[in-house]
Formats: structure tokens, sequence, C-alpha cells
């Protein structure tokens, strides 16, 4: 039976909606007649992880088997975590109320390093046990996956087994292997060993790492001869024939997306060397839009959304834009369902799409240059030129826009004072764009936004290699900036990068860094990704009482021939392909679009998307 | 244009969500159900919809009320009903529609509530102590409280706000349950919280309480002298 959580402790804490459950389509089923509990945990609050695409989908796909519930866990909030602690309430599923305890899964998605102290957190307020070895006969099986799992190494001693890559058929075999283990009076050790016989799962125990004296990885050992060397990632390999729920939960409470998400296309054929996503996703694979089409329809039924979001990491570059975006504003416009279109690239077409689709003001456009200077744009393989930028962006204020945020990275490898100081010049070019427009056509008071953040050197990129530029050193290129701003019509906007340095010890940790995750945790650590919550002293205490370098990650250099934590997980992309194309960044050689032509980085391997196209 | 006035019950499932959140339920109900309801001109559309008046966060009610505008004539008000129950989750329950004449919306026009408000209190909370005390507390003239407004906390006389009180004592292990019956003014010019009332009630009795659970069973819109409901023909 579920727990009986007060009126009173519900009426005493922030948003209590995000612990209440029951939305349209969320799932009820009888307990009494599932084997299997699954509880889907993300490790944030209700209204980031009801945003999120992957949990939707793999929400509804266990469900779809009469076998399996799946439930949603959310972090509670530290208002919550208090009255859970107080009262001894533990972490529960939203649909039953049921403690995640005496469930057969807790399964997390690991979407940003800093939400890997809440991992721990989590299962503490759940009961369960935190490290992997201590969890016995009955304990859930804690998994992970997500874009965070491809580095696994830091929640290694926590995480029973991973599944690399995507989830679609990975979890229903799993699933299937759990179902016949379960019951039998097996060991927890025997279904590890079966389920790691499937392609793309990872289980940790099953491997020691030996290290060299400077710290650095001499070798991994499987701690059995038959445990694989290489974990491969899964991917599905014909979109249009994947799972997508035609049904999704549509929350009570405001959430950050809170509309209807049509996954256009996964992956991105661009390979800007920074970019973890753009190496992990490959190969590009697309929906076709007739079956975006359908699948927008049926969910406008099913929710009543009054917003469809075309999703993917650059919608621009979808083949079938022009039929699917005609479709959509055909089929929606009499439903008055507003069409959003993130990360599209500025021309006239997509400026005339905008005008078309949203029934919103003309206030800002985006645009993500990275760097200011085409020396770095092309160290970092960022396809766009000044002129495009500047073309695109005289395009938009003859078209009454008079809002630009422009997003940079500093820190990038390679990057000089001039490199900086080329923002600054960027954005005075924006200016001098607007000028030059004349009067009717332009929206009133130009409004150019700045933003940097400090570049988190990922496992998986050309970058991989390179060290992360030092906190002092990335201030000291802020403030160099702040200094060259000096327009009213230009706001620079800048973090604190300390925050920055902690995701790039997880981003390229290994197991060793775990012990300071969860000695942190002890300390207080949660919510690192929130502001308010993040404690950088704390965090370099628990470093320092676990006797562990953070600078060992962050700021050194790594030579080619090093062993990676992440060195037996194969996410397609060859190492040999990343090592080229780091020594083409620092010659500044630029690697053309995967749509052009094939670089050979090795994920043709899957015999899918773009790369069957090209063969 | 057809003006609907509805009535709905909202339960124990939807009684954490908040007033404005409450509105998107039905915006999204409605266009599930396919109604079809009128929207504003401009540049952002809103529904033709208006609620009564918002319930407190954790407070259930079997006496809610909307009205909507719709734009199909040939709408029975028991289809609207029925369409928009198969589109609810669960907790909300449209309980009837009726067509609305007057051009009074129901925000405007709300005057008073009924709420029964269940609290445990301690075993020296007697019903001859409870009864004597609400005896008193009733024949003062006025009854000050601190009242939350949006400049500040301000003392203010609830003794005009008080139309009926009434309660109930069952004891229940080691505990006095309570159950206190109130009619208050509601609404834009005068509204009392319940809990207002029970602190204020209670406070004379010191004794420790806890209030379990609030619902609301009525709401009237006032008509000259008469209070009535809002369903009532001679308020449509």
């Amino acid at each position: 039976m579920g727990i009986k959580i007060s009126d009173g402790l519900l009426k005493s804490v922030e948003k209590p909606s995000r612990y209440t459950g029951n939305e349209w389509n969320s799932v009820i089923k009888d307990p009494e007649s599932i084997n299997i509990r699954f509880a889907f945990c993300f490790p944030d609050t209700y209204e980031i992880g009801m945003s999120h695409l992957g949990m939707k989908i793999l929400y509804h796909l266990l469900n779809e088997r009469s076998d399996c519930y799946c439930e949603r866990v959310f972090a509670p909030w530290t208002d919550m975590e208090g009255k859970m602690r107080e009262n001894n309430i533990p972490l529960y599923a939203l649909e039953t109320k049921d403690p995640i305890k005496n469930f057969d899964f807790a399964g997390f998605t690991l979407q940003y390093e800093m939400s890997f102290s809440n991992i721990v957190n989590m299962l503490d307020l759940a009961g369960i046990p935190i490290l992997s070895e201590e969890r016995v006969q009955g304990a859930p099986f804690v998994c992970a996956g997500g874009p965070c799992a491809y580095n696994p190494e830091p929640l290694a001693d926590i995480v029973d087994f991973f599944m690399m890559g995507e989830g679609e058929e990975i979890i229903n075999e799993v699933m299937d292997v759990y179902g016949q283990w379960k019951g039998t009076g097996r060991t927890r050790l025997e279904f590890l060993e079966e389920i790691a016989k499937l392609e793309g799962i990872y289980v940790p125990s099953f491997y020691k790492f030996d290290y060299n004296e400077d710290g650095t990885i001499k070798e991994l050992i499987p701690l059995k001869p038959q445990y694989p060397l290489s974990i491969r990632k899964r991917i599905i390999k014909d979109m249009d024939d994947a799972y997508f729920p035609e049904k999704i939960v549509v929350p009570y409470t405001d959430i950050v997306h809170d509309r209807i998400m049509l996954e256009i296309f996964r992956g991105c054929t661009r390979g800007c060397r920074f970019c973890q996503a753009g190496f992990i996703y490959r190969p590009v694979r697309e929906k076709s839009p007739e079956r975006l089409l359908e699948l927008a329809k049926k969910l406008e039924e099913s929710t009543g959304y009054e917003e469809i979001s075309l999703t993917s990491l650059s919608t621009s570059d979808y083949t079938g834009l022009e039929p699917l975006t005609t479709g959509l504003l055909e089929d929606m416009e009499e439903r008055k369902v507003n069409l959003s279109l993130p990360s599209l690239r500025i021309d006239s077409f997509s400026l005339d799409l905008m005008e078309k689709a949203q029934k919103v003001r003309k206030s800002g456009l985006t645009f993500a240059p990275e760097a200011g200077t085409q020396r770095l744009r092309d160290v970092i393989n960022k396809g766009v030129a000044e002129e495009d930028l500047l073309k695109a962006v005289s395009l938009a204020f003859n078209g009454g826009w008079n809002g630009v945020k422009l997003y940079f990275m500093l820190g990038l490898p390679t990057e000089t004072l001039e490199d900086v100081e080329g923002i600054a010049d960027l954005a005075y070019k924006v200016v001098d764009v607007y000028r030059n427009v004349p009067r009717d056509r332009k929206g009133k008071g130009l409004n150019v936004t700045v933003s940097t953040a400090t570049f988190v050197p990922k496992a998986f990129t050309p970058f991989q290699w390179e060290a992360q530029d030092g906190i002092a050193n990335v201030h000291e290129k802020q403030m160099h900036l702040k200094d060259r701003i000096r327009s009213k019509q230009i706001t620079y906007n800048y973090h604190e990068n300390k925050l920055s340095f902690m995701e790039a010890v997880f981003a390229r940790g290994d197991r060793r860094v775990c012990k300071v995750l969860i000695r942190a945790w002890q300390m207080g650590c949660r919510f690192d990704g929130w502001g308010e919550h993040f404690n950088y002293d704390v965090w370099m205490k628990a470093f320092e009482e676990c006797g562990v370098d953070p600078y060992f990650y962050v700021t050194r250099k790594r030579e080619y021939d090093e062993i990676f934590p992440w060195d037996h997980i194969d996410v397609g992309v060859s190492k040999k392909y990343l090592i080229n194309e780091n020594k083409k960044a620092v010659e500044g050689k630029v690697t053309p679009n995967c749509s052009v032509y094939c670089g050979g980085c090795g994920a043709a391997g899957f015999k899918s998307g773009i790369c069957e196209k090209q063969a | 244009m057809v003006n609907i006035r509805v009535k709905f019950r909202r339960g124990e499932e939807v009684k954490f969500i908040s007033h404005l959140d409450l509105m998107k339920v039905f915006e999204r109900a409605i266009r599930r159900a396919r109604l079809p309801i009128a929207y504003s001109q401009g540049f952002n559309p809103h529904p033709g919809m208006v609620f009564g008046l918002p319930l407190s966060v954790g407070v259930t009610s079997e006496a809610e009320y909307g009205d909507f505008e719709i734009t199909d004539d040939s709408l029975s008000m028991d289809e609207f009903m029925n369409r928009l129950n198969s589109q609810l989750p669960a907790g909300l329950e449209v309980l009837a529609a009726r067509a609305r004449q007057t051009k009074q919306n129901i925000m405007a026009t709300i005057a008073a509530s009924e709420y029964t408000v269940v609290a445990g209190a301690g075993t020296d909370c007697t019903e001859r102590r409870l009864k004597d005390c609400i005896g008193r507390y009733l024949s003062q003239k006025e009854i000050i409280v601190k009242k939350k407004t949006k400049s500040g906390v301000k003392d203010t006389d609830i003794r005009n706000m008080i139309f009926d009180l009434d309660f109930a004592l069952q004891p229940c292990g080691g505990l006095n349950i309570i159950r206190l019956s109130m009619l208050v003014s509601a609404g834009s010019k005068a509204n009392l919280k319940p809990e207002l009332l029970v602190e204020s009630l209670l406070g004379i009795l010191e004794t420790d309480y806890e209030i379990d659970r609030i619902h609301r069973s009525k709401l009237y819109v006032r008509s000259g002298e008469e209070l009535l409901e809002p369903m009532d023909a001679r308020v449509l």
C-alpha cells in the first residue's frame, strides 16, 4: 500500500503538486498483477525531469509491457527532503506512492554530471544501500543510462549496471531476462552475468583497474575471462519503426518544457569538436515527415497541448523540414497549436517559417558562434563564418527583430586574448549591422546579449585530451571581455566557473572520484546544478579528505597513448578518428559536415541513417 | 455564442494544484474534448473561461463554478458536460451545466461560502467548552485578527464576515475530532479563509489542534438580501 503523506506536510512545502501525481495520461496499473516494478528516477526536480523526452519514451515503453509497471521518481526539493527525513518517509514512486525500496529496479537517467550527488541522496532517501556491493538479494537493481553513462566510472561503485546508448530495445531485453530470473532463487550475480551477455550492458563490478605510478590507468582487468572487454552502445536503426509514445503525461504544474516534443532526428552531422552530443549520438537518423505528422496529430489529441516543439540537435539540418513544417502548420492551424522551432539556423527560409509559425513577439533570436575569431571557430570546427552570421542578423533586423543573443565559450583549446576580444568585436559588428538597417524596417531598441560559458572537455570528443582552462584564467578572460564591452546596447552575461570545474572532474573522472562523490554528499552536497545549493568549498574539502586531486582530472593535458577510464566503452567513433580530429584542430583545419563528406569516424559500422545513404 | 455555467467537484486527487494550474487543466481538457470554446482576439488568444473564487491549496470542494463561452449554439448542456467529463483527470468532475443569460460572470458575484473544517484537538477541548467558546466568540461585537493582505499583515474585524457557525465533536482515540461548519464571506469584496476563523476561535480555548481537512460544500452569490446558489434559475 502506498505511503500516506499528510496534508499538513504537503501544505508546508513549495509546489506540493510535484509530489502528488495523478496527472493526465499517467499510467495506473494494479501492482498486484505485475511481475516487474521499475522506478524511473530522474535525479533532479519534477519540473526538470518531466521536461525530459527520454524519460517520456521509456516510461510509456516499459508500461506497454503487461508484466511491468514503470513509475516516476524525482528528486524531492530540499524542503520536502527535510520533511521526509523528519517524518521517516522513504522515497516513493509518484503513481502508487509505494516505497521504491521494494521495487525490482531503480533506473537513473544521467543527463548532466552535476546531478550525481542527487543520485546518492535519492538512494539514501529510499533506504537502498548506496554501494552496489552492499545490496543483497531482494534489494532493487540500480541501473543507469543517458549521455553521462558513456563515462560510467565516477558512479562505478554505486550502479549495478549501465545501459549504453539508446534504451528503447535494450531495456526490454533486460526486462525479459529479469522476468526469467525473478523467483528462481538464482543470485544477483547470476542475473548480472546473464545481462552482461547483451550488447550494451556494462557491469562495473566485473572489472578492476590497475594504475600507473603517475595516477594514469595501466590496465582494465575483467575479473572473469567471459566478461566483455569492450561494450558497444546500442542504437535504434530505423527511427520510423522505433517506439514513440502516442500519449504523454500532461503535468498540472508548470514544467520547463510544457509542450509536445517531436523528435525529428538523432545525432548531428556537424562534428563540432567540443560537442559530446555530436559524437555519442552518431550516426544521424531521421524520422520521416509522414511519421512525424501522424505522431503530432495523435499527441495533440491525447494531451490537449497548445504547443509543439521540434526536437533535435540542429533543426535546420533536417532534410524534411519543408514538408514537415508545411504539414504541421496546416494541420495545427485550426487547433490553434503553436509551433516552436529551436536550434534553427537563421536564413530567409527560417525567418519566413518563424513568422508563420510563432505567434510571438519578434524579440530575441539566438546565435551560437561559440568563438570570437574565425581561427578559433576553425579549431572547434564550428562551421559558421562571420559574414554568414552578419548576413543572418541583417535579415532578422530587416524583418523587424531587434534582439540578438550570442553564445560563446571561453577556455577553448588554443584560445588567446585575441580570440576573447573577437567576441566583443563580433558583438559590435552586430550593432553596426543594426545601425545600417533602414529605420522603417527594424524594430525599436537594439538589444545584443553576449553570454559566455566555460568550456568543459568531454569524453569521446576530439578535445578529450585537452586541459580545462584554470578558474583564475577564465575569470581574467571574463573581466577582460567585460572591460571591452562598453556599449549600452550590449549586455554581457557570464557565470562563476567553479561549477564548470566540478563538471570537468566528473566528465573525465575515473573510479576513484566515486568516493569523493559519496563523501561530498555526506557533507551536504545535493542539487549542485542549482546555484543556490552548489558549494565548491565543500567539494574541495571532500577531495582533500579522500586524498584525490581534482586537478589531475581537470587541468591536465593527456598524451594520445593514455588509457582513458572510458576506453572500454565503444560509441562507434574510433579513438584514431578522434586523435586525427584533435590534430586537425590544433592546425586549424576544418572537417566537412557528414552530409557532404564521410570522414570515416567509424559510425558507419552501425549501418544506419546517413551512413547508409552515403554508402 | 452560448454562455454556460458549470458546477464542478474538486476532490482529494487534485486539491494540491494551484488555481492557475487548474485553469490550464480545464483548457487542455476542453481542447482534448474538441469543445468549441470561444477564443479571445489578439496576439495571445485566451479561451473564454472564467472561474469562481479560487480554492486554497489543500482544500477540496463540491461547489466550484466556472463560466464558459462556446461558439456552437446546437451543443446541448448534457453533451458539453459529458464530453468535458470524459477528458478531466481523476478528482475533477462536472456536476451540472446550465445556460447562462446573466451578463455578470461568476467571479464578480460570489458573496459567501460554506466550509467544513475537520480538526483534531486535545481531550481538554470538550463539547461543553467548545459550545461555550463558540457562544462567547459570536457574541463579540468585533473579532480582530491579523489578516495577510498584499500590503502586509493588517488587523481586520471579521465578525461581520461570519454568517453562521456550528460544530460537532466526536472522541476518537486520544483526540477529540471537531467538525466545524461555517458560512462566511467570500469573494472579492470580503473574503474570510476558514483557517483564520478556526485559529481565532480555538485560540480562545488555548487548546492544541491540527486541521486535518477543509472542504467547501457551497458557494453563494448575493441577490438583493438573499444568498442564492450560482446555478439557481433566478441567478442565471
